[in-house]
């Protein structure tokens, strides 16, 4: 059953570029990219519990990064290009995440809020570097002997990189890292009284979350190709946020079916927006009041599997 | 710099401080109540301002006029977000309840845009924008009347917390719901009152600032700082609060005279990271140990 789901799944997006108009492969990168976010997003607050907002600036360095690099050096091959756009992004979040480890979930989501912010001000005043409000086009990538410059070609790069972000973020779960992780998920004060490093992990969950954001980023930079500051609004941020409420907090599938709601409601919302967040705040809402567990704990109760159980609320 | 032009930027600084202070209390009323950030704060006040200024263009009526109808509307929508919404997902962790209030601030932003336009419109003052001279020293009135009317307003809250049987029963919620309950308190009751209390203070704060900042259904941004006020003056705290949005206000009329000018609009949130990351306690206060 879910080898079949798993051989479907994988036939529908390789098969995908043939079977649709060229602007659903463009959507279906973008969802893919959304998700690989969202994953990251999970790994943080489905994890550790805790909120970030500010997860537009995280893609946002990793896709000046990235574009940065197309720019400069036009030979890295790409998955280099995508490497570095992580790892940059995962020492951006190192720095903010070791000292807000201190903050609470309130104080931990409004700081990173702020950060979004920063990261906006800071694009538009190294114009030298970002071009500022005018904004950065970006080349075609390479990888060896191959430009990726059609949508199909960067559909597949985005979707090979998407699947091994997942089967890397399935296979946390099962390692001591990821039953650290859990622990934390369950009870911070139980995991810390069975050994584990509180304050270790939360940083690794921060971290490994920049680190999949960033490459989202280079990715978004690459399919999107042309990067502008206020892309990076703290109004991505809450989609973010929306995709892995809507998805289901700590799954990894309700992740991505996040991202493919979120992003395709905002595509199909596009000639609307003022009333976008209306019904974006509406979802949010209705979501937390009536399905707390998201998409994949509904799904979870109509199969029947086990899923998340719904969080108790905590003693006031 | 002369001393005069200091003395007329600290005073303008007070203002917009006066301003974050109101929102910094109304963010710390409805923390203490219901354990909750309301993110929506800003756009509640943004609503009520929007009505106020409604009843002035249809009604013609003089300027208090506006102000009451602000504060009455501002009352309502508390009362019924807290009723209809918030009351349903009491017993939900801080996080879902976080969401919660994010969702009815695109709401009411994005609704506010749907009947108010998403332009700027000039909103009347109580008080002259035209500087006058105090000794050396030029000041705007519109200043001085902002933190005069939100002084008072601080006072009256402070009285109502210190001297009412409703607010002995806030501070009670406030430090235990449980035991609150138990001395048989309505703890629902300071709910509702607190979600009403801090909407009509918001409302306050936003007929006062909207004539400096214009009315527009971006005003609601307001409360962010008002949030950095807050924790500068260690969260949940209304004493810190008034000191937090003074200083925040002061800092940030200030620093664009040391600072290069882009760095400006970043001026608040790099308060907020550093004052969060540096002393998460404020600058008044200690840090709240968790119990198990």
């Amino acid at each position: 059953m879910r080898r079949a789901a798993l051989a479907t799944g994988a036939a529908v997006a390789l098969g995908w570029p043939w079977a649709v108009p060229p602007y659903f492969v463009f959507l279906a990168s973008l969802i893919a990219i959304n998700a690989i976010v969202a994953i990251g997003l999970n790994l943080l607050s489905g994890y550790t519990n805790q909120l970030s907002f500010g997860h537009a600036g995280f893609l946002a360095i990793g896709a000046y990064t990235a574009a940065i690099l197309t720019i400069r050096a036009p030979a890295m091959p790409v998955a280099v290009t995508l490497l570095i756009a992580g790892l940059v992004t995962a020492a951006v979040g190192l720095a903010l995440g070791v000292p807000c480890l201190r903050l609470e979930g309130l104080y931990l989501a409004m700081a990173t809020l702020a950060f979004g912010f920063v990261v906006v001000e800071a694009i538009l005043s190294l114009d030298w570097l970002t071009r500022g409000n005018d904004g950065l086009r970006v080349p075609a990538a390479r990888l060896g002997p191959w430009v990726l410059a059609t949508d199909v070609a960067r559909y597949y790069l985005v979707v090979a990189v998407t699947a091994l972000l997942i089967v890397a973020a399935v296979n946390i779960s099962g390692t001591r890292t990821g039953r650290a992780l859990l622990a934390v998920r369950e009870s911070e004060i139980a995991a810390q009284a069975s050994g584990v490093n509180l304050a270790a992990y939360k940083t690794l969950a921060f971290v490994v979350s920049a680190f999949y954001t960033g490459v989202a980023g280079g990715l978004f930079a690459l399919v999107v190709g042309f990067l502008s500051p206020d892309s990076f609004d703290v109004f991505l941020s809450v989609d973010f946020v929306a995709m892995i409420i809507v998805g289901g907090l700590g799954s990894i599938l309700g992740s991505v079916l996040g991202a493919a709601v979120i992003t395709t409601l905002n595509d199909s919302l596009a000639g609307f927006q003022n009333y976008r967040p209306m019904i974006f705040g509406a979802i949010l809402v209705t979501s937390m009041l009536f399905l707390p567990g998201g998409i994949a704990s509904a799904l979870g109760k109509i199969s029947g599997a086990g899923s998340r159980p719904p969080r108790q609320g905590e003693d006031r | 710099m002369t001393w005069a032009s200091l003395v007329h930027v600290v005073i303008s600084g007070l203002a917009t401080g006066s301003i974050y202070a109101l929102m910094a209390i109304s963010l710390v009323i409805v923390y203490n109540a219901t354990r909750t950030l309301n993110f929506a704060q800003g756009e509640m006040l943004m609503v009520s301002t929007f009505v106020g200024w409604t009843a002035l263009q249809v009604l013609r009526a003089p300027l208090i006029v506006a102000l009451l109808v602000a504060v009455v509307a501002a009352a309502l929508l508390g009362w019924i977000l807290e009723r209809v919404v918030i009351r349903h997902a009491i017993s939900a962790t801080h996080f879902d309840v976080l969401i919660i209030t994010l969702g009815l601030s695109l709401i009411l932003r994005s609704a506010a845009g749907a009947v108010w336009t998403h332009d700027e419109f000039p909103f009347p003052s109580f008080f002259s924008n035209r500087p006058v001279a105090l000794g050396p020293v030029r000041v705007a009135p519109v200043s001085l009347g902002i933190i005069g009317a939100s002084l008072a307003l601080m006072l009256a809250l402070g009285a109502l917390f210190r001297w009412t049987r409703l607010g002995r029963a806030m501070r009670a919620v406030a430090q235990n719901q449980r035991a609150a309950r138990l001395m048989g308190i309505s703890v629902e009751r300071v709910y509702s009152a607190s979600w009403v209390i801090a909407s009509v203070v918001g409302a306050v704060a936003g007929v006062l600032i909207a004539p400096v900042i214009f009315l527009s259904s971006k005003m609601g941004l307001v409360a962010i700082n008002g949030f950095t006020a807050a924790v500068l003056g260690s969260f949940g705290s209304m004493p810190g609060a008034v000191v937090g949005g003074m200083l925040l206000g002061v800092l940030e009329n200030l620093a664009p005279l040391y600072l290069p000018a882009s760095i400006k609009h970043s001026v608040p949130f790099l308060v907020m990271i550093t004052i969060l990351l540096v002393r998460p306690g404020g600058v008044l206060g200690r840090v709240a140990r968790r119990k198990v």
